[in-house]
């Protein structure tokens, strides 16, 4: 039953990203736009490239789909609404999330074709930087709740949300987060000018349409790491908790979205380069920081 | 009962029902646009995609319309005619102003060039891609698809000849020619040679076959392009090599290949970008050749360009028309090029209000192609507000000021053209305050000190080769020459951003707006030469006149020198360095003589 729920909340919350971000890309806003454009891809015919590796062509959409399930089954709507309480939850985002590489490698490297391998080897590069700069936050989460239980980690926020206890763990998060799901000016495997779609662009029809949800999906689940890590999860006045998350996880999803159109793709080494140059020695000042409050503040 | 359990009984009224479902869905769907030869031609014609309904699709594959944009020749329709092949049933294709698309297949319907018309066919199209859900079976055949579908079972029942079919004899009779030339002995890849470089990188292995229940397997031989250098089931890359290997050894696996500069030994790649790549100039063909994600050989070429001149003749009264044709991106300066020259055959001046008229449409053209090319420039760097905001403003600057029927600059004219320098100053001094565009393009796209450039290319490194610098209309309205140093895509981009600004300043000064007439006495003779500065830099064109004919033609375009530095910005560079590089240079694949 909660699993159901839970699923049906990240599906509508996927919907409502998906109207968000037609709305950011075409400036309409159109309720019915992705339930159009998805019923229309299923009608499309779906090719598959000749000559390709046919496991990982067809398992990598499935693929990219249930790491972000599996990273959203430990996040909590509320506080009872959680599909998985793991003991170590907040590692297992990361791990769940570790998947994405997975999938988006072996769909670049399925179709035989040079864009789309450039693609998913590009965001193998991408993991090397920003894989860190989701750990090492989460460290830092962690030591305020001194648990790893994802639920403990909202709770610890009653007092003060962490964006505002360790900002610089919160931004950090953040682009990393943009990074994990591929979104301007991360978008580096995908690249519409660059590489014609590059990992995506062998994907026609209803395959297409399972990488497109699944990507959806994985952005619902990173704004939801991002409100449950550092926004106080379910926290909030007056509205039900269930409301609280929702409305801050679409927060973070229109932030995200919004944030890398106004800014170029990023280098390939500019990414490696600022993610180990200035990520890593941020986020280990902010454990430090973190640390020194603890022991200080209490 | 419940109505599905019904409905599961009977297949047929299932089926009716979910095409019906999927038929209103893609009446509502957002029209995802691939357009040949470009985004950029389109805009440059003063068409509008976006605000006709369109999205543009950087892959055919994702496009559910193709769209061909103004006169192109035919060696461009034959790769959109492979891009067509390349879109997912049900499709659609639109011919915008063009008089002859063969061999691309007829399309579904023929519009002008007009913005309105766009309008109306974006509706209609919808209409019928909804009908093609409905009716599959009137599904059209299209270049591409292999002959055994025809005598395919699926297939059997709508073997009518169509429209498809006479592009299909074509390539066919192509293939057949090409096979017996070609000295390769892929008798199975009888693909005719000149799709192999221009051809889309999809089409490579766009060898497809259709996974779709409801249809017949279908492949596309013909799509299939091989790439001697490209050879993936050569390179272990095929699955049915993974199995066979076991361990694959990755010394065995690169031996005999070139080294790269790093001294590691890869596989290379030959991936083409273009004539139709999403991020380049429509026309331009550019073949890379990456080592991992390296350029390490670059092939260019314009598979549009215009023809050489020397030994040509023709008559006078149609010439400066016909030249203005030959580029979309600047017809006004290839005018005003003509008439320079017709003017300095027969010894004559235009008087002062002609002058400054002349002046004013030809930097209106500079304005809006500079931004045009930061449109385009935003869309390959992933900037999409950028791309957005110069479009929408290279399109209204397009319109602005009338279309030169009045001589003066009528009131709202001047004001609009006002309104759009208080913008593109908004949007210059936006560029110039980000510093991840600053750093993005800084030292990319760098060319040898001794390289042949002219225009803003050469401007943005130091020279103040300028023809406007010249010409005393120009003196006479404060002209100054934007120069910057750098010579990298950075002070490109900034030397164009400041010289859109100057310009929208020089119209205003000038205060008319008037594209160049054929008002000439064609009658005198006398050989003569001129100079203009295009947008992209200094065309010179010289002729003789005589008995109402042109002869002994000689013309220098900027962008034949341009193509020429493509190698050099782009060798031993990342591929979106190399990429930014080669855009970077405003190429015009048109203006290249071949």
């Amino acid at each position: 039953m909660t699993a159901a729920i839970s699923i049906l909340a990240l599906l509508a919350g996927a919907y409502l990203v998906a109207v968000l971000e037609g709305w950011v890309s075409m400036g309409r806003m159109s309720i019915t736009g992705p339930l159009a454009s998805g019923a229309a891809m299923l009608g499309r015919e779906s090719f598959v490239p000749k000559r390709r590796d046919r496991v990982f062509f067809e398992v990598a959409p499935p693929l990219l789909l249930v790491s972000a399930l599996l990273a959203a089954a430990v996040l909590p709507l509320s506080p009872g609404l959680i599909v998985a309480d793991l003991a170590t939850g907040a590692l297992f985002v990361n791990a769940a999330l570790a998947y994405v590489m997975v999938a988006l490698l072996m769909a670049g490297w399925a179709p035989n074709g040079a864009y789309a391998m450039v693609g998913g080897f590009r965001f193998l590069g991408q993991l090397v930087a920003y894989s860190m700069l989701i750990v090492m936050p989460i460290t830092a989460v962690a030591m305020r709740a001194e648990s790893l239980v994802t639920t403990e980690v909202v709770e610890s926020q009653a007092a003060l949300p962490n964006a505002i206890y360790q900002p610089i763990g919160f931004v950090l998060f953040l682009l990393a987060g943009m990074a994990v799901c591929f979104l301007p000016p991360f978008d580096l495997p995908t690249a519409p000018g660059e590489l014609a779609g590059g990992v995506e662009a062998e994907y026609t029809g209803w395959r297409l349409a399972v990488f497109r949800l699944a990507r959806l999906v994985l952005v619902v689940t990173v704004a939801a790491a991002v409100s449950v890590f550092y926004l106080g999860g379910w926290l909030g006045p007056v509205f039900p908790p269930w409301a609280w998350s929702a409305a801050k996880t679409l927060a973070v999803a229109a932030l995200m979205l919004l944030a890398g159109r106004h800014v170029p793709r990023l280098r390939e080494t500019h990414v490696l380069e600022w993610g180990w140059k200035v990520g890593i020695p941020l986020a280990l000042l902010n454990i430090f920081v973190v640390g020194v409050m603890i022991l200080v503040v209490g | 009962m419940t109505e599905a359990a019904r409905n599961s009984r009977s297949p047929g009224r299932l089926r009716h029902r979910l095409r019906r479902l999927v038929s209103d869905a893609m009446e509502r769907d957002t029209l995802r646009a691939f357009v040949v030869p470009g985004p950029d031609v389109a805009r440059a014609l003063g068409l509008d995609l976006e605000a006709a309904g369109m999205e543009i699709s950087a892959t055919p594959r994702h496009a559910s319309m193709l769209v061909l944009v103004g006169e192109t020749p035919e060696s461009l329709r034959r790769s959109a005619a492979v891009a067509y092949s390349q879109i997912p049933r049900p499709r659609i294709a639109i011919s915008v102003g063009a008089k002859n698309p063969s061999p691309f297949p007829e399309p579904d319907f023929s519009i002008p060039l007009e913005q309105k018309a766009l309008e109306r066919a974006t509706a209609e199209a919808r209409k019928r891609l909804a009908g093609k859900v409905l009716n599959p079976h009137k599904e059209e055949k299209h270049a591409g698809e292999e002959r055994a579908e025809d005598s395919d079972g699926g297939h059997a029942s709508r073997e009518e000849p169509d429209e498809g079919d006479a592009i299909h004899e074509d390539l066919e009779d192509e293939k057949a020619r090409a096979g017996k030339d070609s000295d390769e002995g892929h008798t199975s890849h009888k693909e005719p040679k000149e799709h192999a470089g221009k051809s889309e990188e999809h089409a490579e292995k766009a060898e497809t076959e259709s996974s779709d229940g409801g249809r017949a397997n279908h492949k596309d031989p013909e799509k299939h392009v091989e790439h001697e250098s490209m050879n993936h089931a050569e390179m272990g890359h095929d699955h049915m090599d993974h199995g066979d290997m076991g361990f694959m050894s990755m010394v065995a696996m690169t031996e005999g290949t070139p080294r790269s500069s790093d001294g590691l030994q890869m596989e290379w790649v030959a991936a083409p970008f273009g004539p139709l790549f999403p991020g380049l100039p429509g026309g331009l063909a550019l073949t890379l050749t990456l080592d991992g994600d390296t350029v390490a050989e670059s092939v260019v070429s314009s598979a549009v360009g215009m023809p050489r001149f020397e030994g040509m003749s023709g008559s006078a009264e149609t010439f400066a028309g016909w030249l203005a044709s030959l580029d979309p991106f600047s017809p006004v300066a290839y005018r005003a090029l003509a008439l320079r020259a017709f003017e300095d055959a027969a010894g004559i001046a235009p008087d002062e209000r002609t002058t400054l008229a002349r002046i004013g449409a030809m930097e209106r053209e500079r304005a809006a192609s500079h931004l045009g090319w930061l449109a385009g420039f935003g869309y390959l760097t992933g900037h999409a507000r950028l791309a957005e905001r110069a479009g929408k403003l290279q399109l209204a600057l397009l319109r602005a000021g009338g279309s030169g029927e009045s001589d003066r600059l009528r009131a709202s004219g001047a004001s609009e053209i006002s309104r759009l320098k208080i913008e593109v100053d908004k949007l210059v001094e936006n560029l110039r305050r980000n510093p991840l565009l600053t750093r993005r393009l800084k030292g990319v796209g760098e060319i040898p000190g001794d390289a042949e450039a002219s225009g803003s290319v050469a401007r943005a490194r130091g020279a103040s080769a300028d023809a406007r610098a010249d010409d005393e209309g120009y003196r006479s309205l404060g002209f100054e020459a934007v120069v910057r140093g750098g010579g990298d895509a950075l002070s490109r981009m900034r030397v164009r951003l400041a010289e859109v600004s100057h310009s929208l300043d020089l119209i205003l000064a000038a205060g008319s707006i008037s594209v160049p007439s054929d008002s000439f006495d064609y009658g005198l003779s006398g050989k003569g030469s001129a100079t203009v500065e295009t947008p992209r830099g200094k065309a010179s064109l010289r002729l003789s006149l005589r008995g109402r004919g042109v002869s002994g033609l000689e013309l220098h375009t900027p962008s034949t020198r341009h193509i020429e530095l493509v190698e050099s910005v782009a060798k031993e560079r990342e591929l979106a360095d190399a990429l930014v590089g080669v855009a970077s240079l405003d190429i015009s694949p048109w203006e290249v003589l071949h």
